[in-house]
């Protein structure tokens, strides 16, 4: 694909730091989320949930019942209501590709039973606590170690509590060959801790089934949900809920956060809608933030065997890795999927001669494992630049410059990555360590105040933009990738975009209404961008997800400003009896190229078009423009990532003293709002390396329940980040961006875990778990003492 | 717990609600936050927790900053209880909202409300800039923003006010 370029407009709104444009509402109060709408006879709906870990559900018992309710809708009509859940990612060994909504177990504390429908929450909640579910207890599963010794098994038809194995990169024959060639090999035992999401808006949906059409059923059933991806919402209910798709329109009103984990439609949320299917009235259920901490999807919770070979020299050779993942008690929607990205993300961007992957997935009583931003590239990040570091500090060699001589070099772009059939998309790694090094050499030297000082530099190329959709099946992926705009020019000039991408804090209003002024010489203000509606917005099976948004669905944007701007230059050299070639867009208007005085307005061309007037050869009346982008190849974006930590060896608390980043996500299209993704991310970052971890006990009770006990960085954890651009444009993208919302994620968290390791050297092998609470790193420097 | 009867339970509670009394009638359990959002028709004040951790919403009662999540209803009786609807102006926005704008301070926008609330609440009370950003900022949580530009916002709306440290 060749890049296009603005050529036909005169305005350059892309790269500018343009205010946002969708601001306002928001502070002011009047943002619309779910919790927001009201409709006239609603109620209120609460999750009976297992409070045991494992067990078979006996009955539900209501005979206690007191409290007014309009339905209590349990598992076994659930069941007889209900299809399965299809699962989109299907991986090597993989039994489990669809899910129903019960099947007679409950496999963690908070899996959704049934539920209860009453006039308002309160009610419902009290009709919670008169609900007796009888359950036949069964051994709880909590931890890889007791999850893969298969003495209790959560799907007892199976043999094993493994759900899906593969391998990944080149054959253990090659990569034997290649760590037995090598001077040197170093081993690592490595654990990621399990996270959650935590979007500040918690899962949310509203269920309207309006009227029975003429079969009975809904004739428009309507959903507002708080979600990323408001038409797998759609699909997921159609295929569930027995309603063919035309009769189901999926809205995605202001979303508070997503994070990945609102990609998907989840059971408790299904149920909801077979109770309004029920009762034929509508239905509202808001996640509580307990619900949110124990059945949202969390992510990661993994270990992992690393052996790397290098040579004296400091060539890197080889990189291994034996991965589990638990994947708790069941699959979501894309099953072991970051695993699988992992796997084939880590090599990162230095040679290797062999990259190889065993890893596994497994079942354990615990909420279900899934998708959160870095989706396994964080993963890959961690283990792949904890062993460089490993390696500098056994040769004793500088890590950056350990990095500068592995990394590919721009002349070996476009490189063809050993883990898959996928090639980097251009840039320059070295350079991008060398600014960082630039940075951190202006720091000022930190104070001697007893706390032990460490420095650390994560490089990272991430898998953005997702590849070609026919691609996907060859992965297991069962969905598409392509996004698509509808652009249509009103009679006055003004611009509406219907895309495919969702919104939920990362100002696409905004930066797609700058991708889209360009092309058409009009002011982002201009533009509006419409996105998450199922009967109006054009289809897409991510939503926003992957970091994919401005770099697919951005790209289709400028195929359809394109074709807009084509159509309205031929309209105009109709009219000004020019070519169509020389005909330029700006100011409101359509001018001959060298010749401003020939113009005419864009209003004047639109109305022109809307009429049916004077039109070329060949053109239809309107300004309706739709193209769709597949994306032809994966687009990667990387970033540097450096920062200074100090530790009190008295307490273990871990300061973030300085941070930079320098970023190459080709085209920037608004550097405030790229900025903005990077602080966030990194705030993702260094929360699960130094205090964000589900805890489960070994019973199998969640421990971490609240935002008092599962702990979001603050403010006074955040260091200010320097950030610093290189911007290599994807060759393969319109536009030439490359995505990067969860880049952050992915540097922040291996620069701070290896910070802390530097800053105690001699214990970093201690130092091997996360998150590095205070308290895990006072006992790493205390491993003879008692507790504090 | 057991059962409410919810059609006598009900208490009648009155209050200032930026700037007009208001009075609704719900269960003594009712917390404030749902009051204010589906009984007094002010939606912008959010519920991001119920816990007291998130901030998300804050109130302003009688000059005070508070969690309306942590508070029952009529706790609020008598009083004065302002909101996020209350802060622009009619000649725009808050100084405070408009440097949030102004520095990128605000992503998904679910927190906003209610750091701006407590903002309000520090800068009536003469809280300094240094004690804004180092305590009333750091008792919010916000996931989309890293803080740093809210950090940015707060010197913005901060200079040239006449407050200590």
């Amino acid at each position: 694909m060749t890049l296009l370029d603005p050529t036909r407009s005169v305005t350059r709104h892309v790269g500018a730091r343009q205010e946002r444009l969708e601001d306002r509402p928001f502070l002011v109060g009047d943002g619309r989320y779910c919790d927001d709408i009201d409709l006239p006879g609603l109620l209120h709906a609460a999750i009976i949930r297992s409070t045991s870990p494992h067990g078979i559900v006996r009955a539900v018992d209501v005979s206690d019942l007191t409290v007014p309710v309009d339905l209590v809708l349990g598992p076994d009509e659930i069941a007889a209501a209900s299809d399965p859940c299809p699962i989109h990612w299907i991986l090597p060994e993989q039994w489990q590709t669809e899910r129903p909504l019960f099947d007679g177990r409950v496999r963690f504390v908070g899996d959704p039973i049934g539920v209860v429908v009453a006039a308002d929450r309160y009610l419902a909640e009290d009709a919670l606590d008169e609900i007796f579910v009888d359950i036949e207890e069964l051994p709880a599963v909590v931890g890889i170690e007791a999850a893969l010794a298969d003495t209790t098994l959560l799907y007892p038809d199976r043999h094993t509590n493994v759900m899906a194995r593969w391998t990944a990169g080149d054959d253990d024959e090659h990569t034997d060959a290649v760590f037995a060639a090598a001077d040197e090999t170093l081993t690592i035992a490595l654990r990621i801790g399990r996270v959650a999401g935590v979007p500040m808006e918690t899962r949310a949906i509203v269920v309207d089934p309006g009227r029975p059409g003429r079969d009975g059923r809904p004739e428009k059933l309507t959903i507002w949900t708080s979600t990323q991806a408001p038409h797998a919402v759609r699909d997921a209910v159609a295929d569930v809920c027995r309603l063919p798709q035309h009769r189901i329109r999926v809205i995605g009103p202001d979303v508070g956060g997503g994070f990945g984990v609102k990609d998907h439609a989840y059971e408790d949320e299904l149920m909801v809608v077979l109770a309004a299917l029920r009762l034929g009235r509508p239905i509202k259920w808001i996640e509580d933030r307990w619900e949110s901490l124990t059945t949202t999807t969390q992510a990661r919770d993994e270990r992992y065997t690393v052996d790397i070979a290098y040579d004296r020299d400091g060539t890197l050779r080889g990189i291994r890795v034996d991965a589990v993942r638990d994947s708790g008690a069941y699959f979501s929607i894309f099953g072991a999927g970051p695993l699988f990205a992992m796997t084939g993300t880590l090599g990162g961007p230095y040679r290797w001669d062999a990259v190889n992957s065993h890893a596994r997935a497994v079942a354990s009583t615990t909420c279900p494992n899934h998708s959160y931003r870095g989706f396994g590239q964080t993963q890959a990040t961690f283990i792949r630049e904890l062993a460089v570091d490993a390696v500098a500090a056994e040769l004793g060699v500088d890590p950056v410059e350990l990095r500068i001589q592995n990394c590919i070099t721009p002349d070996e772009q476009p490189y063809q990555l050993r883990t898959g059939p996928m090639k980097y998309d251009g840039g320059d790694y070295p350079t991008s360590l060398r600014m960082a090094q630039e940075l951190t050499a202006a720091w000022p030297a930190p104070p001697d105040d007893g706390r032990r000082w460490g420095v650390a530099t994560s490089i990272y190329v991430q898998q953005a933009g997702v590849g070609p959709s026919q691609g996907n099946p060859h992965v297991g992926l069962q969905i598409g990738s392509w996004e698509s705009t509808t652009l249509r020019m009103e009679r006055d000039g003004t611009v509406r975009a219907y895309v495919g991408v969702s919104s939920h804090g990362q100002g696409h209003a905004t930066t797609f209404a700058q991708l889209i002024a360009d092309r058409l010489g009009c002011e982002p203000e201009q533009v509006e961008i419409i996105h998450s509606d199922t009967d109006v917005t054009p289809y897409s099976a991510y939503g926003t997800a992957a970091s994919r948004s401005i770099a697919v669905g951005g790209g289709s944007a400028i195929l359809a400003a394109e074709q807009l701007a084509t159509r309205l230059c031929a309209i105009a050299a109709e009219l000004l009896e020019a070519a169509t070639d020389d005909i330029v867009l700006g100011s409101g208007a359509a001018s001959v190229r060298g010749t401003p005085a020939r113009s005419i307005d864009i209003a004047d061309v639109a109305n022109r078009a809307w009429q049916g007037w004077a039109l070329p050869a060949g053109y239809d009346a309107g300004l309706v423009e739709h193209a769709v982008y597949e994306p032809p190849e994966f687009t990667w974006s990387y970033a540097t990532h450096t920062c200074r930590v100090a530790v009190d060896p008295e307490t273990g608390l871990v300061e973030i003293d300085r941070y930079a980043v320098v970023m190459d996500c080709g085209t920037v299209v608004n550097p405030t709002i790229v900025e903005g993704q990077i602080h966030g991310g990194v705030a993702q970052g260094l929360g699960p390396a130094l205090c964000e971890e589900v805890v489960v006990d070994e019973t199998g009770q969640p421990r971490t329940t609240t935002l008092l006990d599962y702990l979001v960085p603050t403010s006074s954890l955040m260091p200010d980040i320097e950030i610093a651009f290189q911007v290599t444009p994807s060759p393969h993208t319109p536009g030439g961006m490359k995505g990067m919302g969860e880049g952050g994620t992915n540097g922040g968290f291996s620069c701070v875990v290896n910070a802390v390791r530097a800053a105690l050297p001699e214990v970093a092998d201690r130092l091997t778990q996360t998150p590095l609470t205070p308290a895990r790193v006072w006992r790493a420097l205390h491993p003879d003492q008692e507790n504090p | 717990m057991s059962a409410v009867t919810p059609a006598t339970d009900v208490r009648v509670t009155t209050f200032v609600l930026n700037g007009s009394e208001t009075t609704v009638t719900v269960r003594p359990r009712t917390l404030l936050s749902d009051a204010l959002r589906h009984d007094a028709g002010v939606h912008g004040t959010h519920v991001g927790c119920e816990q007291g951790a998130c901030g998300a919403c804050t109130v302003i009662v009688d000059d005070v900053a508070r969690r309306s999540c942590l508070t029952l209803t009529p706790q609020v009786d008598g009083r004065i209880v302002e909101t996020i609807e209350s802060v622009a102006g009619p000649d725009g926005l808050d100084p405070i909202q408009q440097a949030i704008h102004d520095t990128h301070g605000m992503q998904c926008g679910f927190c906003t409300p209610g750091i701006v609330m407590s903002l309000v609440a520090a800068r009536r009370a003469g809280v300094g800039q240094v004690t804004a950003i180092d305590e009333v900022l750091d008792g919010h949580l916000c996931r989309c923003t890293g803080y740093i530009n809210l950090r940015a916002a707060i010197e913005v709306a901060w200079s040239g006010l006449e407050v200590s440290a």
